[in-house]
């Protein structure tokens, strides 16, 4: 059981932050920026539903990011270290990770120009390089408008019908799920089945590797932690796919 | 006083410097070795300034309330309803190439989570806000949603049913709010004007 599948209904926890801004620090935006422009350049999308031709685009970025590989990274670390770190700590220790691992950067580049950038205690005022690349700018913004879609049109006849009742499915813990922990061997009833099959990003992610049919499936909180340990007058409903419901209940 | 265990979690008293140094490295070697263009980054936040925010579900969330049959549209297809609208471009894009839409009512009252990281529909909403990525909130909303909707200062009617929407999928969910009353006389810029992104979520109600 890994802590970041299961945070849902996870006890003991303290006030909720009600900070409204996106970004809290100047610097979380670039961190943010950098993860956007990775997945606008990322090599899959040479198979996505939008017309990307990713040799056309003149950045030296060729691998694979999706939001699959940061959550990798995130629910690969220490629990411990999930709550400890903030989010968008999480998201730079990750991409920077991801880079050194990859060989774009080194080591020493990466302690080099940082000690360059934090001069005495402060942020010197050394600018960033100047080198553009409109043919990079352009796919990011192609990226943003048109996306990365999932629908696929194949048609798989669904297993589950609306209505039916249902049990969730309990597989083996590995690097990525889109299951919630917290539904695990529970019962719901399938609300919604939706149009057509859903594929998922590539890479390690339980049984999500074949477009499939996807489903709202609707749960009574009483059904999940117990008529004492729950809410009434609520219901709770999650989208799930298709390998992640065990069979008829 | 110290609990063992305590250094786990001491940080450095230049945490955000260090960070801010380490990630402005990371985008100068980023753009030398030619990853990215040196306006990258800035294009990607100018465009959550002026394309992809709360001002475009705001819009969508004012129309509906004005037209019934448009609001239809909203709930049954989200998207659809984008496109008939003179949005900017990418309504459908990143992060919102599947929307849906929750609609509140006087006996429902939606709330929209999302416990395995921070899903959040961008083209209506644009990037979502700490309190929607916080841990906490993630974990207390899926289990406790009215006690957390009372710590935000909402108090539903124990006679309300709360549905909550826990975005694991390839939906991106997001709430069309309960108009207030004595709005009647408002324009639709106007009403646009009340509707946060906090209501479009669920974690409060539009206020007049």
């Amino acid at each position: 059981m890994k802590l970041q599948h299961t945070l849902g209904g996870l006890q003991g926890l303290g006030p909720v932050d009600f900070q409204k801004k996106v970004f809290v620090e100047a610097w979380e935006t670039r961190i943010f920026g950098i993860h956007t422009a990775m997945m606008a350049l990322s090599s899959h999308l040479d198979g996505s539903l939008p017309d990307y031709t990713m040799s056309d685009v003149p950045s030296t970025f060729k691998d694979i990011w999706t939001w699959a590989d940061l959550r990798r990274g995130a629910e690969g670390i220490s629990p411990f270290a999930y709550f400890q770190y903030r989010y968008y700590e999480k998201w730079l220790g990750g991409i920077s990770g991801f880079f050194l691992e990859k060989g774009y950067i080194t080591e020493d580049e990466l302690t080099e120009f940082t000690e360059q950038y934090l001069k005495e205690g402060n942020m010197s005022t050394i600018p960033l390089p100047f080198k553009e690349e409109q043919g990079i700018d352009t796919q990011i913004i192609k990226y943003l408008e048109e996306g990365d879609s999932g629908r696929r049109t194949q048609q798989q006849p669904p297993m589950y019908q609306a209505g039916q009742k249902v049990k969730i499915a309990d597989p083996d813990c590995n690097d990525h799920t889109r299951l919630p922990g917290y539904l695990r061997n529970k019962i719901g009833t399938i609300d919604l089945v939706y149009p057509d099959c859903y594929a998922y990003f590539p890479g390690p992610s339980d049984c999500l590797q074949t477009p499939q049919v996807s489903y709202s499936v609707k749960f009574e909180p009483k059904d999940i932690w117990g008529v004492e340990y729950s809410e009434s007058g609520s219901t709770i409903y999650a989208d799930l796919f298709e390998c992640y419901i065990a069979g008829p209940a | 006083m110290t609990i063992p265990g305590d250094e786990m979690f001491s940080y450095s008293a230049n945490r955000e410097l260090e960070s801010a140094a380490k990630v402005n490295a990371l985008e100068a070697l980023l753009i030398q070795k030619g990853v990215l263009s040196s306006s990258s980054v800035d294009k990607i936040l100018d465009y959550f300034e002026t394309r992809m925010g709360p001002f475009n579900g705001a819009k969508l969330v004012a129309k509906a309330w004005v037209d019934p049959e448009f609001k239809q549209l909203l709930i049954d297809d989200c998207n659809a309803a984008c496109s008939q609208m003179d949005m900017p471009t990418g309504m459908s894009g990143a992060e919102g190439e599947i929307m849906r839409v929750a609609e509140n009512t006087s006996t429902v009252h939606n709330l929209i989570i999302c416990t395995l990281c921070s899903c959040y529909p961008w083209p209506t909403l644009g990037l979502p806000p700490y309190w929607f990525k916080d841990p906490t909130f993630r974990a207390r909303a899926a289990r406790e949603p009215r006690t957390v909707l009372q710590e935000f200062g909402l108090n539903l009617d124990d006679s309300t049913e709360i549905r909550v929407w826990d975005s694991s999928g390839q939906i991106r969910w997001w709430v069309l709010p309960e108009r207030p009353a004595g709005t009647e006389s408002m324009s639709e810029e106007e009403l646009a004007k009340l509707i946060t992104p906090e209501a479009m979520m669920g974690v409060a109600k539009v206020a007049k």
